[in-house]
């Protein structure tokens, strides 16, 4: 590396650190367990995945962020990371993941949602009022995580874990638990926003199985609808130290033809912690759109 | 080693800068990206709220008739992200906005950025579909 690509660097850096002086400090090893400073330790069949997205080179690459954002520059590299048993170390404060805007957007080339012409129809009718994240109620599964920051919490956090949670910031305060202890779904359960999930490892990805939805809410921000009858299964495989690929199968009769598949992406916001947002403080919805309801 | 540290400092700065916009309520259920509009004003109230910031800037039109715009911003974490505090606005102050103008005629807008008396530009965070990216997120 040249001195003076390193002045550049540095230049911007500080440029950086004082627009965002009232940020939270920058912390290299911001990951609970793992991480490079941490318990985390290359090699395995998931370490360091210089992929597409990735750094590891001095040349600068884009990072797709989530949302529409991006950011070009130089990204750094690192290693899966692992805890001391081995496992994957999804812990951390991600970004991304789910189909926040429309779910079509994960499609492979050449796909197409197989929405049933009711279900089409629903999608169709759909008002600013039926956007339950505008009304600040629960966004749901698989819209969640979205493009608000959100954390994945591994319990315990240095051993294979019993439950994983992931703590939402946006679009309400609330949470997704998953089960990893082995049970399987009750039969008698109450449609609910977030469903009933089951976790295992399939190698170093996560699977993650959810059912007892509610028809409330969309799998999308676009509408695409969701009935109780809706299966998600999140295959969760943590590419490299920033990205963590989402694969996602819908099976949802009620709605669609067939199940489906789309892929997203959530990325690492190293340094950064949640923020309190309390979407219902002065929810002004539908004012400006000039809704009377 | 230090050319790599202050690499890597550089890429976790600009990565925790690079906030998109909070996506609350659809953009285009509100307002109409194509009408975008500019004015300049006084500040009369700063509401510091989720799940959005909003501002009110007295405008004179050229007949001295004076119109209290409300200017829709992101969510508070949005624009901490972005450099915002609730004292970067002051009542009184006298700013130029610039935004996409309420698709129910009324005087609101979903703002873009807003220049300050003192001149420094704040982006806004908005949601407009045009404006995906924080300025300050660029290296």
């Amino acid at each position: 590396m040249n001195q003076k690509r390193v002045r550049s660097a540095v230049r911007t850096s500080l440029v950086a650190t004082a627009i965002f002086a009232a940020a939270v400090p920058l912390l290299l090893q911001a990951q609970e367990g793992g991480g490079r400073g941490g318990a985390g330790r290359a090699g395995g069949d998931g370490a360091a995945g210089r992929t597409g997205g990735g750094g590891g080179t001095d040349a600068p690459t884009t990072v797709n962020l989530g949302g529409g954002s991006s950011w070009r520059g130089v990204v750094p590299d690192g290693p899966v990371p692992r805890l001391p048993d081995g496992t994957v170390n999804l812990a951390g404060v991600w970004q991304g993941g789910g189909p926040s805007q429309n779910i079509a957007q994960g499609l492979a080339r050449g796909e197409t949602v197989p929405i049933l012409p009711a279900a089409q129809q629903r999608m169709a009718a759909r008002t600013v009022f039926d956007n339950t994240e505008a009304l600040c109620l629960p966004a749901g599964v698989p819209r969640v995580p979205s493009n608000y920051p959100w954390r994945l919490v591994q319990s315990p956090t240095h051993s294979k874990a019993t439950h994983i949670f992931m703590l939402f910031e946006g679009n309400i305060h609330s949470f997704r638990q998953i089960f990893m202890d082995g049970r399987a779904h009750p039969a008698d359960l109450d449609p609910s926003w977030y469903g009933h999930s089951t976790g295992r490892w399939e190698g170093d990805t996560l699977v993650v199985d959810s059912v007892g939805f509610n028809d409330r809410g969309a799998l999308d921000g676009a509408g695409h609808p969701r009935t109780t009858q809706l299966h998600v299964i999140e295959r969760w495989t943590r590419k490299d130290l920033w990205h963590m690929v989402n694969n996602i199968t819908i099976d949802d009769p009620g709605a669609y033809s067939r199940p489906f598949n789309v892929t997203f992406e959530a990325t690492l916001r190293v340094g950064d912690e949640l923020m309190e947002y309390i979407c219902n403080e002065n929810n002004q919805i539908g004012i400006a759109g000039g809704y009377a309801k | 080693m230090k050319a790599k540290h202050g690499l890597l400092t550089l890429g976790l700065a600009l990565l925790c800068a690079a906030v998109p916009a909070g996506a609350h309520h659809g953009f285009s259920s509100e307002y109409d990206e194509k009408k975008p509009v500019e004015f300049k004003g006084v500040v009369t109230k700063l509401e510091w709220t989720n799940p959005h910031a909003r501002f009110y800037i007295d405008v004179k039109d050229a007949n001295g008739n004076v119109t209290n715009w409300n200017f829709e911003l992101a969510s508070l974490n949005s624009l901490r992200r972005n450099g915002w505090t609730q004292f970067s606005l002051k009542v009184g102050e006298v700013v130029t906005a610039k935004g996409y103008a309420a698709l129910s005629g009324v005087p609101m807008a979903n703002a873009n950025s807003v220049t300050l008396a003192d001149g420094r530009s704040l982006f806004a965070a908005t949601n407009a579909p045009s404006v995906q990216q924080s300025p300050t997120a660029q290296p």
